[in-house]
């Protein structure tokens, strides 16, 4: 049970205040999965309604509270002489007293699936009677609460984790692998896993942190030989392995954690997330040498380019989500429905990134991908424009130095390709939440739909 | 183990077969006969992929060139995948733990012992 006060202030005479948001807020900030929000107000001139956010309803509903109880009808309550003890600042309002009584003072909303229970017209009002006034509810919430962890101590956990990992291995390799982990990242794979994880009857934080931690350095591991591979100078700002340290010391590390990370996975013992993870990791492996391969008739089409990126991008994020339900023992349709939603969201974040490459605030160089000529949807859409395709096709046939390579990003940005991605990124993050529609997630739906949402949050 | 289920786990891979693969899986064979009789060809196929990927890769020595990279650090993924399927969790850690070896004796310039023994050390664990 958790108790709450939600705090206002009105502005007017008489107004309904909306504030199912608020509500909706409080229960998933909360995190909880299933139960009731009470609801009351803690005065005597403030009411509670459930009806429609529409205007012209509302002035409706004033103009009845006003021919019910009008301001002007003479309130026994408003005589002042015929009444003890009262404050130099009473106001005169019996009529907001009376409304008050057509109203209701305490309101309990149902919570199912992390969701409040509102039909498609319903908003929840507080409806202030004797305005402008500063104002306060009481809210209590009673029910099944979703993560014994909250999001900021999961991730503490996952740190803690990688951090204790470290601790262990070899300076000559982890030293390397400290400074990428240490550099950031937005840590989505491993959020998947423990948000997956949580979703199961068998939710055990500290076995879904070790999975989430070894999904990160695997993810790590295939980042720095990418890096050689790309001849990539800089990750999240600083050097990669392969420039700070050489190729031979970049490979060396990458099979390190490569290996460490099967490693940890097999010793969680669960045979189905070891196999769900290694598919993935082929799934990666085996894109690498297409984009490679693709490279050769630069930009490619939006075929080759989704092939590539299901395998780069999008299968470790379907596995994050598919290992977190299997280790918690979901059911096969609740492990295929996040596996489908993980692909969807990876491959939207995978557009969002290609979108990175053409924007001056992103902290990159604009141009990056161009210049490595990796495979990237707007250079893509760009290039089949009719206006500026043939341009940007003949551009990148040639040598890209710094010329080019502005040149091909100022026609990208001139032409409807990046507009394009964005459209195509937001509808399959559309269709990711789609998945999750049709299968119960004992309340965890709001936070992936979040972080469906965040994946593609850098491209609005 | 049959053609067909080579050519399945080849996919990709099938220039290295007669490029020093084929070997190197009837070496491995030879090693896993207290195994399972169904997982045995998949054991094997595991180590041969993780003897051929390292060298691919260059590990230990000369970096390889990046085309060249990738297919090693496909063996080494095809390989953990095969062992998902057919190999015990000992069996796992242990082909693990030898990469763990190599890979940290070549990341600070040490020597390990050849990636075949530590490979048919690994086929030994229960």
């Amino acid at each position: 049970m958790i108790g709450k006060r939600l705090r206002f202030e009105t502005r007017h005479a008489t107004e309904f205040v909306d504030i199912s948001d608020r509500l909706r807020a409080e229960v998933r900030q909360a995190g909880m999965r299933m139960g009731r929000l009470h609801l009351q107000s803690l005065h005597t001139t403030l009411g509670l309604a459930v009806n429609e956010n529409e205007p012209l309803l509302l002035r409706d509903f004033e103009g009845l509270l006003n021919r019910l109880a009008p301001a002007n009808a003479g309130y026994e309550h408003d005589d002042f002489a015929r009444r003890f003890d009262i404050a130099a600042d009473e106001p005169i309002n019996g009529h907001a007293h009376c409304r008050q009584l057509l109203l209701t003072g305490f309101a309990t909303l149902l919570v199912e699936d992390g969701e409040l229970v509102l039909g498609r017209w319903q908003s929840v009002f507080a409806v202030e009677l004797d305005g402008p006034r500063h104002r306060e509810l009481a809210i209590q919430l009673d029910g099944q609460f979703s993560l014994p962890l909250q999001g900021g101590a999961q991730s503490d956990l996952v740190a803690l984790e990688l951090s204790r990992q470290l601790l262990v291995d070899p300076e000559p390799v982890s030293a390397p692998m400290r400074r990428l982990v240490e550099a950031g990242g937005k840590r989505l794979r491993p959020k998947l896993v423990q948000l997956a994880a949580g979703i199961g009857p068998r939710s055990e934080p500290l076995r879904a942190a070790a999975l989430a931690a070894a999904v990160e350095l695997l993810h790590n591991a295939t980042l720095i030989h990418d890096d050689y591979v790309d001849e990539s100078t800089h990750r999240r700002g600083r050097p990669t392995v392969a420039a700070a340290e050489g190729p031979e010391r970049a490979i060396a590390v990458g099979d390190y954690y490569f290996a460490k990370a099967t490693r940890l996975i097999a010793e969680i013992g669960n045979r189905e997330v070891t196999s769900t993870i290694a598919e993935a990791l082929e799934a990666i492996c085996a894109s690498q040498i297409d984009d490679v391969a693709f490279r050769g008739t630069y930009p490619g089409d939006h075929d080759s380019y989704l092939q590539v990126v299901r395998g780069k991008t999008a299968a470790l994020f379907a596995a994050a989500c598919a290992s977190g339900a299997l280790l918690s023992e979901a059911s096969p349709e609740i492990v295929e429905a996040l596996r489908r939603y993980g692909d969807l969201v990876g491959i939207a974040f995978q557009m969002a990134d290609d979108l990175v490459d053409f924007s001056p605030s992103s902290g990159k160089p604009v141009g990056l991908d161009i210049r490595q000529r990796v495979l990237s949807l707007p250079l893509i859409y760009a290039a089949e424009d009719r206006t500026v395709g043939p341009e940007v096709r003949r551009l990148l046939a040639g040598a890209l130095g710094d010329a080019e390579v502005g040149r091909v990003a100022e026609l990208v940005t001139s032409s409807d390709a990046l507009q394009r991605v964005r459209d195509e990124a937001q509808k399959l993050v559309d269709a990711a939440v789609h998945e999750l529609e049709t299968v119960e997630l004992d309340g965890l739906r709001p936070t992936l739909i979040s972080l469906a949402h965040s994946a593609v949050d850098r491209i609005s | 183990m049959s053609v067909q289920l080579i050519d399945r786990e080849l996919d990709r891979l099938e220039s290295l077969w007669e490029d020093g693969l084929s070997e190197m899986y009837r070496t491995y064979l030879e090693a896993v006969g207290s195994h399972e009789p169904a997982s045995q060809p998949k054991l094997a196929l595991a180590a041969a992929l993780v003897e051929i990927g390292v060298r691919l890769q260059g590990l230990g020595g000369r970096a390889a060139a990046p085309p060249t990279l990738l297919m090693g650090d496909l063996c080494l993924a095809r390989s953990s995948r095969l062992l998902a399927d057919a190999a015990s969790q000992s069996v796992q850690v242990a082909f693990a733990q030898a990469i763990e070896r190599m890979s940290a004796a070549a990341a600070s310039g040490a020597d390990a012992p050849p990636a075949r023994e530590l490979l048919l050390d690994a086929l030994k664990a229960s």
